[in-house]
């Protein structure tokens, strides 16, 4: 099946975004875009489609909670549904990211099936 | 011909009236006798027909009894019938409860098992990406913080020179706050000199004996985990995971997985970086590699 959808991973850690793109391609009809941090990921933003955006919040150079806002700012991806990924203790950037129009997010350690399951609820997939 | 005569020489003897008055008497028995019997037979008649009529009402209620009890017998059949029926579709409905339950079950392990060579594939290609000191010593951190749920950890090496291990890096604790161990201390100190701390004389046994330590079940005391870190056949050092996320309680089959890997590989990635680094990124010469093949 050819991609349906584009996934754009915002996350610095190679480790991270390659555990996130491994899950992710479990979904043929998703492709992903990978950026290092926030502004990469804005580049990436302007270049391209993207249905779904899935961002780390702690990041160099631009976090997670100011791509949320830079994202919901902009009338061409206001409405592109955003995943945060955040840690167990940082409720705080949680609630933050949510307040700033984030849709959903994930807490690490990532696990697999709560990826999969996360993007396929924000973007409608069946199966 | 004469006894004719005779016979009608004897009624000739008798009055007349005499005889007709016999005649009248036996004619009034025999009536008398016809009616009794006549009645007699009326009323055997009547009682008979009255016992016929009791034993066909009798035989009407029996049969009505009978026709209700058919009615309600193949009612009966009926209702054994459609149970067996049930019986069969519920026997198939649970069959297939189970097989899809099996289904189920096998799903979930599979999906466990493929996020497990996720994460160990992940884990060795990280480790083997770098070839700079400090960018495997942070794969090390990630990796076990990431994939594990490890909140603070250090990674000891052994100086042969010194017969210590010192602790090179750490994550969630103080490295300056780490005391280095010296090795076989537990053995030579002969009931002289103090005891290791706890943690320390864990750290020295991994090192020594090359046996991971691993705390099964809930977490209680520190370390939570000990591995050896390994370069070929020798120990170089050990990690030791001091404490795990909140969230984390226990470790479970994909950690001891991915211990294994990384004591297994990172020592040797930490030696090979060191001196790449040493060489300042100079490849080796062709000629010196082949030599070394040969």
């Amino acid at each position: 099946m050819n991609a349906q959808y584009s996934c754009l991973v915002v996350e610095d850690s190679p480790m991270m975004r390659q555990l996130l793109v491994l899950a992710l391609s479990r979904l043929k009809s998703v492709h992903v875009t990978e950026a290092d941090d926030g502004v990469d990921g804005l580049r990436k933003l302007a270049a391209g489609k993207f249905d779904i955006i899935m961002t780390d919040i702690n990041m160099p150079i631009m976090d997670g909670l100011k791509l949320v806002k830079r994202v919901r700012s902009d009338p061409t991806h206001k409405d592109v549904p955003i995943i945060v990924i955040t840690t167990e203790g940082s409720s705080e950037d949680r609630q933050r990211a949510l307040q700033l129009g984030a849709n959903a997010y994930i807490t690490k350690p990532i696990q697999a099936p709560q990826v999969i399951a996360k993007v396929k609820e924000l973007l409608k997939i069946d199966t | 011909m004469e006894k004719k005569g005779r016979a009608d020489s004897r009624r000739s003897d008798r009055p007349e009236q005499v005889v007709a008055a016999e005649l009248k008497e036996k004619r009034d028995a025999f009536l008398q006798t016809f009616f009794k019997r006549g009645a007699e037979l009326t009323d055997e008649l009547l009682g008979e027909n009255g016992r016929l009529r009791e034993k066909l009402a009798r035989l009407e209620t029996e049969n009505a009894t009978l026709k209700t009890q058919l009615a309600s017998d193949n009612a009966i059949r009926d209702l054994l019938r459609k149970i067996e029926e049930l019986e069969r579709e519920k026997a198939r409905l649970l069959s297939n409860v189970h097989e899809q339950e099996e289904i189920s079950n096998r799903f979930t392990e599979i999906e466990a098992e493929l996020e497990s060579f996720a994460n160990l594939y992940v884990a060795s290609f990280q480790l083997h990406s770098t070839l700079g000191v400090r960018a495997v010593v942070r794969n090390v951190k990630e990796l076990l913080g990431q994939l594990v749920g490890v909140q603070s950890l250090a990674i000891y090496f052994v100086d042969d020179g010194q017969r210590r291990l010192f602790p090179i890096a750490s994550d969630g604790v103080d490295l300056d706050t780490l005391p280095s161990i010296g090795i076989g201390y537990e053995e030579t100190r002969r009931g002289g000199g103090p005891p290791l701390d706890p943690a320390s004389a864990v750290i020295e046994r991994t090192y020594l004996t090359g046996v991971p330590h691993i705390a099964e079940g809930e977490m209680l005391a520190s370390p939570q985990a000990c591995i050896p870190l390994q370069f070929g056949d020798r120990a170089v050092g050990t990690i030791v995971v001091y404490s795990l996320l909140e969230q984390k309680k226990r470790f479970i089959t994909v950690d001891r997985e991915l211990f294994k890997l990384v004591g297994a590989h990172a020592g040797g990635t930490l030696v090979a970086a060191h001196y790449w680094g040493l060489a300042d990124g100079r490849l080796p010469a062709a000629q010196s590699l082949r030599d070394a093949c040969a």
